[in-house]
């Protein structure tokens, strides 16, 4: 009996020690020891951490509201951690979601429409601006708003190396495609191995050129007016990009990105491009050694613009439904859309100022390279063709297996078509997406035409 | 008395029982909790359209979307590929290094820890350091090669021709270290007389090692080899680090595969998280790996016949 016990107490004691940790966590608390009421704060950005905690503390200590912010960075799988939180009952009251697709938040409840708190903040109002920057499916959908923006990042610029450039005899970038690759392909040809015309990254390449050089041609992969997928467009933009690698124009690897811009760094290759983010990478991160850069417009197909280039609104903060304190929540999404808090953030150049108020209160001397990256009048956010499931590859990775060559142009125009247009038919027909028409679109102002959700 | 014997062992089978149960218990729980429910969780998606927030149903959609989804099946035919190459390698080089290592000479732990530190390396850090040793103009391994006499540089990471090598290389690094210890562990449990006898009889070094320590060791082998194609099959974290399955899909292996259906292509940002989808891939690849892993234990016990 004795042993039968002793066993008992052993087991009870292992199956404690395994037990104890899965119902452990507990939940919440929403007041801190000094009775506060503490609002959970979740971003997914690290590059501006020191700022945002620098200001968190600030308001912390001084904020009359009887408020703390407890600010968590989670910069991995941001997207699913705040599922997983929704779901267990410990989502954040505020949380950074401008890169989180709208059918996400706006179908699923997770986030609380802003439309009552902001038609209530006129200081809000005027520094965000926010019924000039109401993007319908991206921070918006049927009339709610769930957050706004406050910066921008730039569409994608070519960066160039110039003291590669005018050693090889040029001045300035050529304003068509095809006189952009013959330019890199005579700075190879100049370069004998030594240096290289342009480099590719492996991480989605086709996005940092030639897919935003046919945006600027009016080529789009969605169809707006009929409401369908359709790739035949980027035809002559592909099979200008293969010469890339057909004439061996382009440093012969493809590495991750850091790792190209490491290479641009030290003048291996005299052409890159990307967004504004190289602002703060090639003077901070990766500095840029021994040469002048320069910023310029990517080149299109005939040297005109005929599309709009794609920009990114960033940085919008959003309350999470689940909350407990919405009137306080909206106060901490205050301070963040502060003018005072902006003011700093825009200055350090974390982020291009996305309203016409903070362009003009903030002193651009102080925002360094980033105001060579300023928004161009052809820059603007598309509204979002609907997310489908796609099987295999989607159309970023197949057009740049395009470029190198490894499959077909035509075929992959064809197999792309066939593939998501499927899926939007079967996704619109389970009801798991709407299918989006604008039937005024303007490829040149494809944000201010009247879209329309359909179900069939 | 010859009644009551038979009821203190029933009595005492019943405590034996009871204590089986007890110790068991934590185990069984982890199992249920751990490994049981996640698969049905992940089951019952297998007929939904699920992007972590919204789940819709879809019936036989994902099924036939599989049936029909060519990318999938290519990963499959390169996951074997891979699987493959690795095994030819891996199996050859652990049980050599084994054999070289078991040997009463000075320094032997050294190589040993040497080469046993890849397995200890998170496969994304050794991903990572091989993308430099890989690269085509500024890499390691070229830089060697061209200073050999080697005409211009193998594109070991962007060419379709190359990538798999490239890829099998890693492979092998990261995990010889592992089976060669399971191997040394097993040489030691062989008896020194036995190697003393063959001695005597006159064997040399060959005839040693294939008519007494690979007979012997076959157990081992054995357990070996399920553990190196299991988890070749299952390889995924530092290909997705060095090649991102490309170039053109080339190094794509199944579970890099359903990694990018679950967690949305990380590299182009471009599709959302299809956790029906993937979930569905995800039996499907389990299947396979079973069929795998049945086949090669039905091979292996008529090898035992045989032998």
């Amino acid at each position: 009996m004795k042993r039968a016990a002793k066993m008992l107490l052993l087991a009870g004691i292992i199956l404690s020690l395994f037990v104890g940790p899965v119902f452990a966590g507990g939940s919440s608390e929403s007041s801190s020891s000094d009775g506060k009421i503490v609002i959970e704060v979740w971003s997914e950005d690290r590059h501006d951490m020191e700022y945002v905690e620098s200001k968190v503390a600030e308001y912390n200590a001084t904020n009359t509201d009887n408020i703390q912010i407890n600010l968590t960075i989670i910069s991995d799988n941001f997207r699913n951690m705040l599922q997983m939180a929704y779901s267990g009952g410990t989502a954040p009251d505020v949380a950074g979601i401008n890169a989180i697709p709208i059918n996400m938040l706006a179908d699923t409840g997770i986030a609380m429409p802003l439309n009552d708190f902001i038609a209530e903040s006129p200081e809000y109002q005027k520094v965000n601006d926010p019924y000039n920057q109401i993007y319908e499916g991206t921070n918006a959908k049927n009339g709610n708003i769930y957050w706004i923006p406050t910066g921008m990042r730039s569409g994608v610029r070519v960066i160039y190396n110039k003291d590669l450039l005018e050693q090889c005899g040029y001045t300035e970038i050529p304003k068509t495609l095809e006189g952009y690759i013959d330019m890199a392909k005579d700075i190879t040809e100049q370069g004998n191995s030594r240096f290289y015309g342009i480099g590719f990254t492996n991480a989605s390449p086709f996005e940092r050129l030639l897919e935003m050089v046919a945006e600027m041609s009016g080529i789009y992969y969605y169809d707006y007016v009929n409401g369908r997928f359709d790739f035949s467009g980027y035809k002559p933009v592909i099979e200008l990009g293969r010469r890339f690698f057909t004439e061996n124009i382009a440093y012969p690897d493809q590495q991750g990105v850091d790792n190209m811009r490491a290479l641009f760094s030290v003048g291996m290759f005299a052409l890159w491009s990307n967004a504004s983010q190289e602002a703060a990478v090639f003077t901070e991160q990766i500095p840029v050694q021994g040469f002048e850069w320069g910023v310029a417009e990517l080149p299109t197909l005939t040297g005109e613009v005929t599309g709009a280039l794609e920009t990114t609104p960033s940085k919008g903060w959003g309350i999470i439904s689940s909350t407990d304190h919405p009137e306080e929540a909206w106060k901490v999404i205050e301070f963040f859309q502060s003018e005072d808090f902006l003011k700093g953030y825009l200055e350090a150049g974390y982020c291009l100022p996305s309203t016409d108020y903070m362009a003009s209160v903030i002193d651009s001397s102080k925002t360094g390279r980033l105001a060579d990256f300023a928004l161009k009048p052809y820059e603007t956010v598309y509204p979002k063709p609907p997310a489908v499931n796609l099987s295999g590859d989607d159309y970023r990775t197949v057009f740049w297996n395009a470029v190198m060559g490894y499959v077909d142009i035509d075929t992959a125009i064809n197999d792309l078509n066939t593939r998501y247009n499927e899926a939007l038919d079967a996704d619109v027909a389970s009801g798991s997406a709407t299918r989006l028409v604008i039937k005024d679109y303007d490829p040149l102002h494809p944000d201010q035409g009247t879209p329309e959700y359909l179900t069939e | 008395m010859n009644n009551k014997a038979p009821r203190m062992v029933k009595k005492e089978d019943k405590k034996d029982r009871i204590a089986a149960i007890l110790m068991l218990s934590p185990v069984v729980f982890l199992l249920l909790i751990c490994s049981i429910y996640p698969f049905i969780w992940m089951f019952r998606y297998v007929c939904y359209d699920y992007n972590g927030f919204n789940a819709t149903f879809t019936g036989t959609r994902n099924f036939t979307r599989m049936i029909a989804d060519t990318t999938f099946w290519t990963s499959v035919g390169h996951t074997f590929e891979y699987a493959l190459y690795k095994l030819v390698f891996i199996i050859p080089l652990a049980l050599i290094c084994a054999v070289l290592l078991n040997q009463k000479i000075k320094g032997t732990s050294v190589f040993r820890a040497v080469y046993f530190m890849p397995t200890v390396i998170s496969s994304s850090i050794s991903g990572m350091i091989f993308t430099f040793i890989f690269a085509t103009q500024n890499g390691i391994l070229n830089g060697m090669l061209m200073a050999l006499g080697m005409d211009a540089p193998i594109p070991w990471l962007t060419s379709p021709d190359y990538v798999m090598s490239a890829v099998t290389v890693l492979a092998v690094w990261g995990g010889f270290g592992n089976y060669m210890l399971y191997f040394i562990t097993g040489m030691n449990v062989i008896s020194e007389d036995v190697y003393e006898a063959a001695k005597i009889d006159g064997a040399n070094g060959v005839q040693t090692f294939f008519k007494i320590t690979l007979p012997m060791l076959s157990p081992i082998l054995k357990v070996v080899l399920m553990l190196a194609i299991t988890g070749a099959f299952k390889d995924y974290e530092a290909i997705m680090v060095l090649t991102q399955g490309g170039p053109g899909n080339r190094s794509m292996v199944m579970f890099l595969y359903i990694y990018n259906m679950i967690f949305g292509s990380g590299l182009t940002n471009m599709t959302q998280p299809q956790i029906g989808y993937g979930a569905l891939l995800s039996v499907v690849a389990a299947i396979i790996v079973g069929i795998v892993t049945i086949a090669y234990q039905r091979i292996a016990r008529k090898l035992d016949d045989v032998m």
